[in-house]
């Protein structure tokens, strides 16, 4: 039946799905709260403009695009970000800094679905705009590890990279933009086959080949930094490597640092990114769970430079690994001739914090009895 | 995904013998796998290593949605799927290329002359993309097989397919005109699988490298 269809890649929620969304997103809101941040909203759709401007260009193929009567080209928000540094720029400039936001958002992409990835999906994250340094990225990555833990999940890691590392080794190459983006795409991708044979045709220094070729496959603890010789001739890069280290020292500080590995292949698909930054990925999903990083220079696309950095989980990937909850609130359902002495009977039970649902078609004890019975957690109390 | 099994999907086919020599060279188990067995899944305990046979064509969708950690596949099936895996190693067997060709009547045919020309293929990403960076336009025409009877057919003006020896183009009257890629085997890993699970995939990887490199 054609009128009963939704669009493609969209889904209903029934309550049991919902309930798990909710109670991940309260536990997420209840420790970022916790942290400081607070809420913000932005609209569900901004202009184009502002999305290509803070994401790149190349983001428009999975942007969904509609126009307004006044002849603006509009788009469903494809991430929260890049519209929470405009409402930074719009509304903030005068604020104390720093500001620490939190947000709990619908977004939309025109991907392909499929398990773990939807047209409309739900994210929740936080950014901390102004502070630059790696106490700030140190937060914003035990916070995203906290969230993880407190949501219920045990068995995962945070891939942890300094982007600096790789764009300046590409600077020292002096290769055009192009290539530069292809060996980017490459070693995102984990392309190694193809990353060989185009690093093979290219007129650049062996040593930088060969790390730029290794960047990909390093991954582990801090003794991967060891194997990375080249780094040691550029400074950029080598003050990239110093990052890593101190925000190593300062996880360890806060006690995440188990959670944390080294992986120089982590690049993260957005253009915005300048530092630190990191993925979250569980063993029983083959999708990434969360992912962040430092982004200097998006605020000041929108006429207010400022340091910032953050992360985004996404919820229906989480609801994917966790277990199912159960929730420790009674459930009754409440049945009876007398109708008075139900409801007060269920008044003084929802006073009491528990779940009542009353019988209003005036079953017999029998047939609420078979109610229950297809019902799990719960419990009949019938008033004669 | 198997906690503890690590799970490769493997392509059924051509590809099979000589992946199987490979796994074998390489110390993983082999032992029970037959070319024509009718078993999908082959357990090896004491490796903690599993295999799922596939179609070479589903070996990418497997190793994608984690389903399998790793996968061995012909780098003509990951073009054409584009999926979201990373690609570890050139295997260097199961050689083969993309052409575009022609009945040989034409074939002092340019490739622009081909704009607007109709194209049979079974791989309709890889033709569409190839013709595009050309900046020429053709409709595709999307079959399941036996390519070469669409231009004898007349519904099609030329073809794109794999070839490796070109026997079957000669046979049907086809010459070969451009080259578009090679296309080898590869060893493919799910993205999340090769960072949970490195102390494991990242050796292998390397094992079968090794081997490549040493026998090529």
């Amino acid at each position: 039946m054609s009128n009963r269809e939704i669009p493609k890649g969209l889904r209903d929620l029934l309550p049991s799905e919902v309930k798990k969304m909710r109670s991940i997103e309260n536990k997420a809101a209840r420790l970022f709260q916790s942290y400081g941040y607070e809420e913000v909203i932005t609209p569900t759709f901004e202009y184009l403009e502002v999305v290509e401007n803070g994401a790149g260009g190349n983001i428009r193929q999975e942007l969904f695009l509609f126009m307004d009567r006044e002849g603006g080209i509009l788009s469903l928000r494809p991430e929260i970000t890049v519209s929470i540094a405009r409402l930074a720029a719009t509304h903030l400039q005068d604020a104390c800094f720093p500001q620490r936001l939190y947000y709990q958002a619908n977004v939309f992409r025109h991907v392909q679905p499929h398990l773990a990835q939807y047209r409309e999906f739900w994210q929740l994250g936080i950014e901390l705009l102004g502070a630059s340094g790696v106490k700030a990225d140190a937060e914003v990555i035990t916070i995203a590890v906290q969230a993880l833990q407190d949501i219920g999940l045990d068995n995962f890691k945070l891939s942890l990279n300094q982007i600096g590392i790789f764009n300046s080794l590409l600077d020292d190459s002096g290769i055009n933009i192009e290539d530069r983006s292809l060996i980017r795409s490459l070693v995102e991708r984990k392309d190694l086959v193809e990353l060989s044979q185009v690093l093979e045709g290219m007129t650049i220094d062996d040593g930088l080949k060969e790390t730029i070729a290794a960047l990909p496959i390093l991954h582990g603890g801090m003794e991967v930094l060891n194997r990375i010789p080249y780094v040691e001739k550029n400074p950029n890069a080598a003050t990239a490597v110093n990052d890593l280290i101190q925000i190593y020292d300062v996880l360890k500080v806060s006690g995440v640092q188990d959670k944390i590995v080294l992986d120089m292949g982590v690049l993260r698909g957005l253009d915005y990114y300048t530092g630190i930054v990191f993925e979250g990925y569980s063993p029983d999903l083959g999708y990434g769970l969360l992912g962040g990083g430092r982004y200097d220079n998006l605020m000041g696309k929108f006429g207010f430079p400022c340091p910032a950095t953050g992360f985004s989980l996404g919820m229906e990937r989480l609801a994917l690994v966790l277990k199912d909850q159960h929730s420790e609130v009674q459930h009754y359902l409440l049945g009876g001739s007398n109708f008075q002495a139900v409801v007060d009977k269920a008044q003084k039970l929802r006073e009491e914090g528990n779940i009542v649902e009353m019988d209003v078609l005036g079953s017999s004890r029998e047939d609420l009895e078979q109610i229950v019975l297809e019902r799990e957690n719960c419990v009949l109390i019938y008033l004669d | 995904m198997q906690k503890d099994y690590l799970t490769i999907a493997l392509s059924k086919g051509t590809l099979l013998k000589p992946t199987l020599k490979l796994l074998q060279e390489a110390m993983l188990p082999v032992e029970g796998i037959e070319p024509d067995s009718r078993n999908m899944v082959f357990n090896y305990e004491n490796a903690a290593i599993k295999y799922i046979m596939c179609r070479p064509t589903d070996v990418p969708t497997y190793v994608e949605q984690g389903a399998a950690d790793l996968g061995i596949v012909g780098k003509d099936v990951i073009v054409e799927q584009g999926k979201d895996v990373f690609e570890m190693a050139d295997l260097k067997f199961g050689y083969c290329r993309f052409v575009v060709a022609v009945p040989a009547e034409m074939k002092e045919i340019s490739l622009k002359e081909l704009n607007y020309k109709r194209v049979a293929t079974k791989f309709p990403t890889v033709a569409e993309n190839f013709f595009r960076s050309q900046g020429l336009q053709v409709e595709i025409i999307k079959l399941h097989g036996n390519v070469e009877l669409a231009p004898i057919m007349g519904i099609s003006d030329t073809i794109v397919d794999i070839v490796s020896t070109g026997r079957t183009l000669r046979e049907n009257n086809l010459v070969e005109l451009v080259k578009i890629m090679d296309s080898t085997t590869r060893l493919i890993a799910n993205r999340v699988s090769y960072r949970t699970r490195y102390e494991r995939i990242q050796p292998m990887i390397e094992t079968m490298q090794k081997i490549v490199k040493g026998g090529s």
